[in-house]
C-alpha cells in the first residue's frame, strides 16, 4: 500500500510539503515570540559552509549544515552578550560572513554544488532521506517541547527572571539553535535556507494574534502554514511553477491580504 | 524568618566600581523603600541581594546563612522594561512560571498569588489584555508564587498612573503586615515614603538609612536629592 503511494511522483513532494508546512510555521512562532528570529535567518545562511565542507569530506551534507548553523548561532551569541552594543549589525555581519564563506569553499574545495537548490530549494527533487531527516527534526523539536515547555516560555517572557531563577538560559538558548538548524536543514531541500525564512515568519505572525498561550501559538501556525504550503504545491502543480518560491510569494500575499488578522 | 544582612559590598562593571562600601540590614517583616536617582546602582544592589550577580567585595547574609546556599528564599521581580509583555501568555500560567523550580506545582499556591493581588478573576486573560498597573500585579503575583520570603521588587511602579501606584503600593503594605519581607526600589521620593518601614538612601553608596522622618532629615543637607513627587 505505502508502496503503492510513493510510486507516485507527486508523494513524497506532497507529503514534505505538509510536514515542512506545519515544522517551520510551529518553530517560527517559538522563535518570534523569544525574538530570535533574526538569529534564525542568520542560522538558515550560516548552514552553507557546513553543507560544503561536509560534501568536500564525504560526510552526509546535513550533519555538516546543522553543525555549521549551530556554530554560527553561537558565534552571534557570544558577539551580542553586551547589551550596549547593536545586535541587528553584529547578526548580519555574521550572517554575510558565513554565507561569503560557504560560497568562497565551494571553488577552493574544487567541488560541484547546486548552490541555487541549497539555496532556493527543489521541493519536485526530493528523497526519502530528505523526508527522515525532516521527521528527526520535527522530533527533536517535539522532544524539546516536552522537556522544556515551561522554561521555554519562562525564557520567553523574562530572560533576566528566568536566569535569576537559575534555569541555564545558555544551554536553552543553544538547544533552541540547534533545532533551528535542524529544521532549516531538514527544510533545504523542500524550500532552500533563503526561502525557508518565510515560512518561519508569515504563518507564526497569524498564529500568534490572540494565541493564549505558546503551544495553542504553534498550533495555530502549523495549520496555517499547512494551508499555505497545501496551495503552494498545488498551484505550482496547476501551473508548472517552482513549489519554493511560490510558497514564499504565497507568504507575503497572506500578509497583504490578511493584514487585519496580524498581531 | 531572617534578617538579610549585607556587609560591605562593592560591585564594579569592569574597572568602574557602581557599588562601593554597603552594609544595611532588612528585617523580616518590614517594608522598605530603596530610592535614588538614575544610575544610584539601586538594581545593580538589588541583583546582588537575590545573588543573580555575585559582589566583588563584600558577602551577604540571610540570619547565619550565606546567600548563595538559600537563593531560593529570596525573589526578585524584574523591572518592566526586561519583560516581554506581548508574550502570548495568561495571568495563571505566568504566576505558574513563579513555581517553575518547584518540584512539585501547587494550584492552590498559584490560586493564593492571585488573590492577594486581587487579580483572580483576571486568571484566564492574556497578559496583553490587561492594563499597565493589572501588568504589574500579575508579575507581582507571579514573584510571590516562588514561596521565598523576601521579594525585592525593581521599580515596580515604573510608568504608572498615580492611582495605580497608590492600589500598588496598598497591595504591598498588605503583604507586608501580614509577615513578608518587602524592598521597593524607585527613582522617586517624596511623601509617599512614609508608607515605607524604613528607607534606605542609594547613590553608588547608603547616604541615608532608617525610618522615613529619619531619613527625610538627614537628606535636607544634600541639595541634590531634592524632594520629588514620588509613587
Amino acid at each position: 500500500m505505502i508502496e503503492a503511494v510513493f510510486a507516485n511522483w507527486w508523494a513524497l513532494p506532497f507529503l514534505m510539503a505538509l510536514l515542512i508546512g506545519m515544522l517551520c510555521p510551529a518553530t517560527g512562532a517559538l522563535l518570534i515570540t523569544h525574538r530570535r528570529l533574526l538569529q534564525a535567518n542568520l542560522i538558515s545562511h550560516a548552514v552553507v559552509p557546513g553543507l560544503v565542507l561536509a560534501l568536500a569530506i564525504g560526510v552526509d551534507p546535513s550533519l555538516g549544515g546543522v553543525l555549521s548553523g549551530v556554530i554560527g548561532a553561537v558565534i552571534a551569541e557570544r558577539l551580542t552578550s553586551k547589551k550596549t552594543t547593536d545586535n541587528e549589525a553584529i547578526i548580519n555581519t555574521v550572517l554575510a560572513g558565513t554565507l561569503g564563506l560557504g560560497v568562497l569553499l565551494i571553488p577552493l574545495l574544487e567541488i560541484r554544488v547546486d548552490l541555487e537548490s541549497i539555496l532556493f530549494g527543489d521541493l519536485l527533487a526530493v528523497g526519502p532521506a530528505d523526508l527522515i531527516r525532516t521527521l528527526l527534526a520535527t522530533i527533536t523539536l517535539l522532544l524539546l517541547l516536552k522537556t522544556s515547555y515551561q522554561k521555554l516560555v519562562y525564557l520567553g517572557l523574562d530572560p533576566d527572571g528566568a536566569a535569576a531563577s537559575g534555569l541555564r538560559v545558555s544551554s536553552l538558548r543553544l538547544a533552541l539553535g540547534f533545532v533551528t538548524s535542524l529544521v532549516v536543514v531538514s527544510s533545504m531541500s523542500a524550500v532552500g535556507v533563503v526561502l525557508v525564512i518565510g515560512l518561519l515568519s508569515a504563518p507564526a505572525l497569524f498564529g500568534l494574534n490572540q494565541a493564549p498561550s505558546l503551544h495553542t501559538a504553534m498550533l495555530r501556525s502549523a495549520c496555517y502554514g499547512l494551508l499555505l504550503s497545501l496551495l503552494g504545491f498545488l498551484l505550482a502543480i496547476a501551473f508548472n511553477l517552482s513549489p519554493g518560491p511560490l510558497i514564499g510569494v504565497l507568504c507575503l500575499l497572506s500578509l497583504l491580504f490578511f493584514k487585519r488578522e496580524l498581531p | 524568618m531572617n534578617n538579610l544582612i549585607a556587609n560591605s559590598l562593592s560591585f564594579s562593571y569592569g574597572k568602574e566600581y557602581v557599588l562601593k562600601d554597603i552594609s544595611l540590614e532588612i528585617q523580616p517583616g518590614t517594608l522598605s523603600a530603596l530610592v535614588g536617582p538614575n544610575g544610584a546602582g539601586k538594581s545593580t544592589l538589588l541583583r546582588l541581594l537575590q545573588g543573580q550577580s555575585l559582589p566583588n567585595k563584600g558577602e551577604i547574609f540571610l540570619g547565619q546563612t550565606p546567600l548563595k546556599k538559600v537563593r531560593n528564599k529570596v525573589a526578585l521581580m524584574p523591572q518592566r522594561s526586561s519583560i516581554n509583555w506581548h508574550f502570548p501568555i495568561t495571568v495563571e500560567a505566568l504566576v505558574a512560571l513563579g513555581q517553575v523550580n518547584i518540584p512539585n506545582q501547587s494550584c492552590c499556591e498559584i490560586e493564593a498569588s492571585l488573590q492577594r493581588v486581587g487579580l483572580s478573576t483576571l486568571a484566564n486573560k492574556r497578559l496583553d489584555e490587561l492594563s499597565g498597573g493589572q501588568q504589574q500585579r500579575a508579575l507581582l503575583a507571579k514573584t510571590l508564587a516562588q514561596n521565598a520570603s523576601i521579594f525585592l521588587l525593581d521599580e515596580p511602579c515604573a510608568a504608572l498612573d498615580p492611582p495605580s501606584r497608590l492600589q500598588f503600593l496598598r497591595i504591598v503594605r498588605q503583604l507586608a503586615e501580614a509577615g513578608l519581607t518587602i524592598v521597593v526600589s524607585s527613582h522617586d521620593w517624596g511623601q509617599a515614603l512614609n508608607a515605607y518601614d524604613q528607607v534606605i538612601t542609594l547613590d553608588q553608596t547608603v547616604l541615608a538609612f532608617g525610618t522615613p522622618q529619619e531619613v527625610r532629615s538627614k537628606l535636607e543637607s544634600i541639595s541634590s536629592m531634592g524632594n520629588h513627587c514620588c509613587g
